[in-house]
């Protein structure tokens, strides 16, 4: 079985070994094309993953807010549709604010298996220090079940979610706010609303540089009612769900049903996404340059090859061997190079990654590490994508060897 | 194998006639030389007849088979099942040795088991005095062995027509003798066809038909 196979294999063989230095180029081209592909497509991927990872974590999966992403049609404005009467200049209906039935909105989205439903209220006030003034957006939750709904803990340098539960009219603020009023943990400031001037006290600090935390304040969900004096009012029910990847479905379901904006973290993040995608298509037109490049070695390998060995074609041919057979033999032996170098590529890609895996980077006083993905999805596109484009490059000349006519050759060589 | 009418003109400007007008039959047991002088069109004759090339016009029957109606693929099966070449230099894949350069050939066929193959080419080598050089690469073998080698490859798939193209045109006498007994062997002791285009007069007196070539036709049979 496969004899002409091993036969083929086993002559493209011996043409390479006879041939080590070119030999040894066209391998060198592939692993260091491959190699690369790995080592970059790790770092590009890995911190595409921790990106996505920290968007997901960092907040509710999906957020509903009391908005509408259109105005619903005015009564007379529905009454009168498709009538010659048309409406204009009419006074809209002022609408209540916050999620009209929100317990309604939250059993649907814990219906969802497996699924974390936390309603809060959002609102603004004023902080007030002797004299300096910040304005700040608080939000407030229930702090058992925002814990679990965002990685709120993770994110403060001081104090915890649950000292807003036992400490009264406490307040977790961003340090980079605490330092521009001058105060620190266990200060109390003066905060300004719809609701008149009260006492808080800064019960815990959000950590710099985490993006959504350092811009809110976070009070208990009835202080901020009160505070805002919204008594009994949801504007925001944040819902995480077991397979983040959902969301956008989830999302658009829950806003079928009841009107209000549901946005998932896709759509929240959607300038980020696209920031990747692009990134992505940088990254897969330089990988494909590099594999291009490496195939041009493997052409001139395997071209060499052809033109050294027009004799030994004309032999072959004469023996009995077939055309097809011919092409056969050289595209093995661009496969063969493609096959060698690939393999040393992901030895080559392998010892990059521990290089790389390997750097500590200080951010912000903490150390980090690149995050890499090693998976072996990126192994194996890299891969086929080196082997096809091998055996189109060693399509090309080996089509030329099948075409030699040994005639030409024989006379030739007589 | 009988050719009619054969004729083979280069399609260059202007066109060259390389072979006209022959009409020849070539016999199994009988050891056949083609013989004139340079460029008279003995060696695109025999490329003809070994499948190698396809006349302008004429035809080749081989075992009953109208060849030109043959495509490539086929044509390749012939040659590899029923014919053998033996060239002026001796053309062995330099980087293999005298066994695996046999191999060739009979792995290709494949109709042997794998089991069998080697034992296969070892006797043909063994017939021709090679067995001892059976494990060396061409270039550390004598230019008699070379061709000899060369010969056992031909005879590999047990072939009904041998082909020699100027098969002992690189020889010293000595050597040249061996390799007309050689082909003195294969056709009478074997029974196969053998046609040989030679400029070496030992090689013509040997042989049991001369075909005298001139300007791509044939002069005369004797």
């Amino acid at each position: 079985m496969f004899e002409r196979e091993r036969l083929v294999l086993g002559i493209a063989a011996k043409h390479l070994a006879k041939r080590r230095r070119q030999t040894a180029v066209a391998i060198a081209g592939v692993a260091i094309g491959v190699g690369f592909f790995l080592a970059v497509s790790a770092m590009m991927i890995g911190s595409q993953n921790d990106f996505i990872q920290r968007i997901i974590n960092a907040a509710p999966h999906i957020i509903i807010s009391d908005e509408i992403r259109s105005p619903p049609p005015q009564p007379a404005v529905r009454a009168l549709a498709g009538t010659t009467v048309e409406v204009h200049g009419y006074k809209t209906r002022n609408e209540v604010r916050g999620i009209k039935d929100w317990q309604e909105v939250a059993r649907a989205a814990s219906e969802i298996p497996g699924s974390i439903v936390a309603p809060s209220l959002s609102g603004a006030i004023t902080l007030r220090v002797g004299g300096r003034e910040e304005p700040l957006g608080i939000v407030g939750v229930d702090p058992a079940v925002e814990q679990k709904i965002a990685n709120v803990q993770e994110n403060m340098s001081a104090g915890s979610l649950h000292n807003l539960e036992t400490t009264q009219d406490g307040v977790i603020v961003g340090e980079d706010l605490a330092q521009e009023l001058g105060v620190r943990m266990g200060d109390t400031v003066g905060a300004t609303s719809r609701a008149g001037t009260r006492s808080l006290k800064i019960v815990g600090l959000f950590a710099r540089g985490r993006g959504q935390f350092g811009n809110n304040g976070y009070v208990l969900l009835r202080e901020a009612q009160s505070l805002t004096a919204q008594p009994f009012i949801i504007n925001r029910i944040g819902v995480s769900i077991p397979d983040p990847y959902q969301a956008e479905a989830v999302a658009a379901d829950l806003e079928g049903r009841f009107g209000y904006k549901a946005q998932s973290w896709q759509e929240r993040s959607a300038d980020f996404m696209t920031l990747l995608l692009t990134r992505n298509v940088i990254m897969y037109s330089v990988v494909s340059a590099i594999l291009l490049v490496a195939s041009f070695g493997i052409y001139t390998a395997v071209s060499n090859s052809v033109v050294d060995k027009r004799r030994d074609i004309a032999i072959l041919r004469s023996i009995g061997f077939s055309e097809s057979d011919l092409q056969r033999t050289f595209v093995a032996e661009g496969l063969i190079l493609a096959l060698v170098g690939v393999l040393a590529g992901w030895g080559l890609g392998f010892l990059l990654m521990e290089v790389l895996g390997s750097i500590k980077f200080p951010i912000l006083g903490r150390v980090e590490h690149l995050p890499l993905d090693r998976s072996a999805r990126q192994f194996a596109i890299a891969s086929f994508a080196s082997l096809t484009a091998a055996t189109i490059a060693a399509w090309l000349p080996a089509r030329k060897a099948a075409r030699v006519d040994p005639v030409e050759i024989l006379r030739g060589a007589a | 194998m009988s050719a009619r009418a054969l004729r083979r003109v280069l399609p260059t400007d202007p066109p060259v006639t390389l072979v006209h007008d022959v009409d020849l039959d070539i016999s199994p047991g009988r050891f056949h030389a083609v013989v004139g002088p340079s460029g008279c069109g003995k060696s695109s004759l025999l490329y003809l007849l070994g499948l190698l090339d396809r006349p302008t016009s004429g035809t080749i029957v081989f075992q009953g088979i109208e060849t030109n109606g043959l495509g490539g693929d086929e044509r390749a099966q012939l040659r590899l099942q029923e014919f053998g070449f033996v060239f002026q230099f001796h053309f062995l894949l330099p980087e293999f040795t005298a066994l695996e350069n046999v191999l060739m050939p009979i792995r290709r066929l494949g109709r042997l088991p794998r089991s069998e193959m080697a034992d296969r080419a070892l006797t043909v080598l063994d017939s021709l005095d090679l067995a001892d050089q059976s494990g060396k690469t061409p270039d550390r073998m004598s230019g008699g062995e070379r061709q000899r080698v060369a010969i056992a490859r031909a005879l590999a798939n047990d072939p009904a027509l041998v082909l020699g193209d100027e098969p002992t045109g690189n020889l010293d006498s000595e050597n040249s003798a061996r390799v007309i007994r050689i082909f003195q062997r294969i056709a009478h002791e074997q029974g196969r066809a053998v046609i040989c285009v030679t400029h070496d007069p030992t090689v013509a007196a040997a042989a049991d038909v001369r075909i005298r070539m001139l300007d791509g036709a044939i002069e005369r049979i004797e």
